[in-house]
């Protein structure tokens, strides 16, 4: 879930169409248009990539007048659908995969199961990767994967451009070949299988009087 | 009781308030002093700064220490991008840093007789935090015209690695040749473990989101810094790379200036310092029973430094971060992540942060770093409307003040850390160079404990993180 509570305001005068803007946001909510960026107010996200990305100093952040709340419904899904999708992507459900927005896995999972096809669709609906833009374009990736689905990216954007190695796909001679240096792959799988396979404390278990 | 360092002060910056509106800094409330760190340790190295002779030392050592490099190879018709990080502006006031990168320059250019020198800096989430530092330290027309900052999400390039594409950023290998200009602060140790630590840029600074996502979620906590290994090892970084530079530093300052054209060799010498000196600074930290913790240096939350050692440092200070056995600290963002929906770890053997850290007074810090995980663990105070506002407006922190109180002044926010806590030790991270500022009781208690703490290190700790290192003493 995120509170979106700013807005991206381009000052026509400053902008100079070099569409950084446009190759930059992670909902392709800016577009320039006659030479000039124009933002799609009620896709943006708020998430600063044009202001802090524009070579002219042409965009600000301002703050809107009625905050959006962007968040999918996890309850709108069949939880076990969730789950098997999460634990697939080798990510728990509950595992937070965008620490701005405080994004779970479940959340974006639910995003896919309602018909969410790319990364820019999952941070529209979530608001995952609209906050730091850095950080979690990988999970995402991942889950759509599990979900049998291969995005493409943006067109001459930037994006994003690939989903890249997990610790489970770590070439053994690799592994052999770094054995001494502090790297400590084998470890760090049990660690993450752990976390995977744990189990989630946000639901609770049906009630066995009730059978 | 000696009387307190003069902190860092706050920074005209677009990620923190006006420095004007940081009216008190919590060193300079009643009860606060100072001990200098060699007073911990006496074996801390000599630091050449701060000293009498300012920022010249630093230019006279990175004269010396490009001597060694042989530049045969950089002709007068080649480009060369200096690759600089952000977090080395930072470090004691930032002009250190700047004149290392200006001296690389002066040096290349003297050497070769190649004049297509240009500087390519590096940020972490605050992706306009380089453009400031290139304009405060006149770095844009000591290269001509020819220092940028660049972002993670800036135009990519792909890398091919021992384990599959990576990605860097575009403009960071446009040149013919590289230079890695960094230092060897250990900084955000939780995160790279003081694995590879030299190298770790090639996968953060100058790298695309693809790449810091890998290393921030896809290869595990300890796993992680493999990914700027895989990115400096590749054929395409190989066979640009010429050398590197780097300051070196221990917790009371600059001891030097270290160039190699290995980097692996550089990397060795860095880990002995960074587990040695700062693996001292982080135990005798851990050795704090109860605390209020001050932040109060031009930097997001987790990066404010005190000692050397920076605030998510001392959050985790209750586990012992070097030691590779221990698979999580009580905080890196794999942490933050295995906490469920109840706000439980997924594992039950996930250690806590810190329970030393009784409050948190925010007197002065930095959006453009995700830090609700702090301010939601820890008590939190911050002092100021005007903070409160500016992180209500970072999509980094839009839940930071969820959880936080604000108290109009610095004063009326530590009386009610005081109240609240029952504790007088303070600890504050304002940069302080040389020494720690802290209040009286903390004063006492460092120094009580700072010997054993030594012997423990020398004797137990560091040969065990060493060989965990493949590293040799």
């Amino acid at each position: 879930m995120k509170v979106v509570n700013l807005l991206a305001a381009v000052d026509a005068e400053k902008c100079r169409g070099c569409k950084t803007c446009e190759k930059v946001c992670p909902v392709l909510a800016i577009k320039v248009e006659n030479r000039k960026a124009v933002v799609d107010a009620e896709r943006c996200r708020g998430c600063a990539a044009c202001e802090q990305r524009c070579p002219d100093y042409a965009i600000t952040m301002v703050k809107r007048e009625q905050p959006i709340v962007v968040k999918v419904d996890v309850d709108a899904v069949d939880y076990g659908q969730i789950e098997e999708l999460c634990r697939r992507a080798r990510l728990n459900p509950e595992q937070i995969i965008c620490y701005c927005t405080a994004t779970r896995a479940e959340e974006v999972a639910a995003a896919i199961l309602q018909g969410a096809r790319s990364p820019e669709e999952v941070s529209f609906l979530t608001g995952a990767r609209t906050g730091c833009k850095v950080e979690c374009i990988q999970p995402i990736l991942r889950l759509l994967e599990a979900a049998g689905i291969k995005p493409e990216p943006p067109k001459d954007g930037w994006q994003w451009y690939g989903r890249t190695v997990t610790v489970w796909e770590i070439p053994e001679e690799v592994k052999r070949k770094y054995a001494t240096r502090g790297f400590y792959f084998d470890e760090d799988i049990k660690l993450l299988d752990r976390v995977v396979s744990a189990p989630v404390q946000g639901r609770r278990e049906p009630d066995a009087s009730s059978h | 009781m000696r009387p307190p360092i003069k902190p860092i002060p706050p920074r005209q910056s677009q990620y923190g308030i006006d420095p004007a509106l940081v009216k008190t800094r919590v060193c300079e409330l009643p009860g606060m002093t100072s001990v200098l760190l060699k007073e911990l340790f006496p074996d801390l190295p000599e630091v050449i700064y701060p000293g009498e002779g300012g920022v010249a030392a630093v230019r006279k050592a990175t004269e010396e220490a490009l001597q060694k490099i042989d530049m045969s190879k950089i002709k007068p018709e080649h480009s060369v991008n200096i690759l600089a990080s952000h977090h080395g502006f930072t470090l004691l006031g930032g002009e250190p840093y700047a004149e290392m990168l200006k001296t690389i320059k002066d040096v290349i250019e003297t050497r070769t007789g190649c004049k297509d020198i240009r500087l390519r800096a590096g940020v972490g989430l605050r992706f306009r935090e380089t453009e400031e530092y290139i304009k405060r330290y006149g770095l844009d027309q000591y290269f001509n015209g020819k220092a940028i900052g660049v972002a993670p999400i800036d135009q990519g390039i792909p890398i091919e690695t021992e384990i599959g594409t990576l990605y860097g950023i575009r403009k960071i290998y446009d040149a013919d040749w590289i230079v890695h200009a960094h230092n060897s602060d250990v900084r955000e140790v939780h995160f790279h473990r003081q694995v590879d630590r030299a190298v770790k840029p090639f996968g953060m600074s100058y790298a695309r989101i693809e790449t810091r996502s890998t290393y921030h979620q896809n290869l595990g906590p300890r796993a992680a810094n493999f990914t700027a290994r895989a990115i400096f090892d590749s054929p395409f970084v190989q066979k640009k790379f010429a050398f590197a530079s780097f300051l070196t530093v221990a917790p009371n300052g600059i001891i030097g200036v270290d160039a190699d054209s290995d980097l692996y060799a550089l990397n060795d010498r860095v880990t002995q310092i960074g587990c040695l000196y700062y693996g001292k600074m982080m135990t005798l930290f851990g050795e704090i029973d109860e605390c209020i913790a001050a932040l109060d240096f031009p930097c997001p939350v987790v990066y404010v430094f005190s000692a050397g050692v920076i605030y998510a440092n001392f959050a985790g200070a209750n586990t012992d971060l070097y030691d590779l056995d221990l698979p999580l600290p009580a905080y890196t963002w794999y942490t933050e992540a295995f906490y469920g929906k109840a706000g439980r770890p997924l594992l039950a053997d996930i250690p806590p942060v810190n329970p030393a850290i009784k409050m948190c007074v925010h007197n002065y810090a930095w959006t453009g770093y995700p830090s609700a995980f702090f301010s939601e663990h820890i008590p939190t105070v911050v002092v100021g409307q005007e903070q409160a506002d500016l992180f209500n407006r970072d999509p980094q922190n839009l839940t930071y003040m969820k959880h936080a109180v604000v108290a109009e002044t610095t004063e009326a926010a530590m009386e009610f850390a005081y109240k609240v806590t029952g504790t007088r030790k303070v600890i504050i991270f304002d940069g302080a160079m040389g020494g720690i500022n802290v209040s009286e009781p903390m004063a006492e208690l460092l120094l009580k404990k700072a010997p054993a703490v030594s012997e423990r290190v020398e004797n137990e700790l560091l040969p065990k993180w060493l060989r965990q290192r493949g590293v040799d003493r």
